[in-house]
């Protein structure tokens, strides 16, 4: 009797301390798995920004491109193949405006939301504000910049002047 | 008794295939991590700005303000007629062009106004933006000859071989002197 006492408390104790250590176990399990469930989250809320940023960079791309080969604003002569990273300062003049009058109706199309700017550095230090339209309460912006040549029919005396100067192309998201 | 022991066995390998792929997933996150390349935006950039730039800059005429004095009529280009005068007057004291620098306001060789030039137009646009840059002009006599330096080097930052750079590749100009090369390294 005392003996069968004795075995059945040992078989308890034995007992109690496995469903010890399997809880242990099991509480070590869930808690790497909780930490591997917030990792994942995290990582995922990363990548959706990382997403984000490359689709604006992308457009950013696309904005800058459309605006250095605008037919409005690139050098050509007639038939002959337009100049490449050049921009026609007589252009720039009248499409300032023109951009202004059609912008929601055309330009919207183009490019957005986003500003363009050309700015010269040499000889002079103009400045042309070739569209600007914000988003309202943006959260981001990319700006793109490209080094493009300026050419001035009227400044030369028999050639044309080439000045230098830059497109600054910012889109909004 | 001992199918017990077999059963605690695969329970215990079991266990260790799990922190096995565990392991793996974690560190198959951090190569996901590491090994991402640079975004496309950046390289396409890096790369167009770096030949928009240099391109610009070689057809750039100078400004009627420069006064250069010539007995050509027409503005001087920058990647034609002052490289050219340069490369044929550098051990000259005097030059055909005389231009007026845009940093010093005085008239000089057409060397030093080339340096003048290049490091104001890329102060003004690279610089503006803290990008780090290096532009070299150098002459090649003739096939097979060490390249000269036609104007010292601009370097802003420097762009050494092993940092991620890009080049706007080589501008050559055919000149009575040899052949001058130019070129513009653009890194972050």
């Amino acid at each position: 009797m005392r003996i069968n006492d004795m075995k059945n408390k040992k078989m308890t104790r034995k007992g109690q301390l496995q469903m010890t250590e399997t809880i242990a176990i099991l509480f070590i399990f869930f808690i790497l798995l909780l930490f591997g469930v917030i990792f994942y989250f995290r990582y995922q809320k990363i990548a959706f920004q990382e997403k984000q940023e490359e689709l604006l960079a992308a457009r950013a791309m696309e904005s800058t491109l459309k605006a250095l080969f605008m037919p409005e604003l690139i050098c050509s002569r007639g038939e002959a193949e337009p100049e490449d990273n050049c921009l026609d300062v007589l252009k720039l003049n009248a499409t300032q405006e023109t951009i202004q009058q059609y912008l929601d109706e055309y330009y919207f199309e183009i490019f957005s939301y986003a500003t363009i700017t050309v700015q010269e550095t040499y000889p002079e230090n103009k400045m042309w504000v070739l569209y600007d339209k914000p988003k309202p309460e943006f959260t981001r912006k990319e700006p793109t910049f490209f080094v493009v040549t300026l050419r001035d029919e009227l400044a030369g005396t028999e050639q044309p002047e080439y000045g230098f100067g830059y497109v600054s192309v910012t889109v909004y998201s | 008794m001992k199918i017990k022991k077999d059963v605690r066995g695969q329970m215990e390998a079991v266990g260790l295939v799990v922190i096995v792929i565990l392991i793996a997933l974690g560190m198959l996150f951090m190569a996901t991590f590491a090994l991402k390349s640079d975004p496309q935006k950046k390289i396409f950039t890096r790369k167009g700005l770096a030949y928009s730039t240099m391109s610009a800059l070689m057809k750039t005429t100078v400004s009627e303000k420069a006064a250069c004095y010539s007995l050509s009529q027409g503005t001087p280009k920058i990647g034609g007629d002052v490289i050219e005068d340069c490369a044929k007057y550098r051990d000259v004291d005097t030059s055909i062009y005389q231009c007026i620098g845009p940093y010093s306001g005085k008239a000089l060789h057409s060397c030093d106004f080339l340096a003048e030039m290049v490091k104001y137009s890329l102060n003004n646009t690279l610089g503006s933006w803290n990008k780090n840059y290096e532009f070299h002009s150098q002459l090649i006599p003739f096939q097979g000859e060490e390249p000269i330096d036609i104007i010292q080097p601009v370097v802003v930052g420097g762009c050494p071989k092993w940092k991620e750079r890009d080049s706007s590749g080589l501008f050559p100009i055919n000149t009575e002197a040899g052949l001058v090369e130019n070129s513009l390294y653009l890194c972050d």
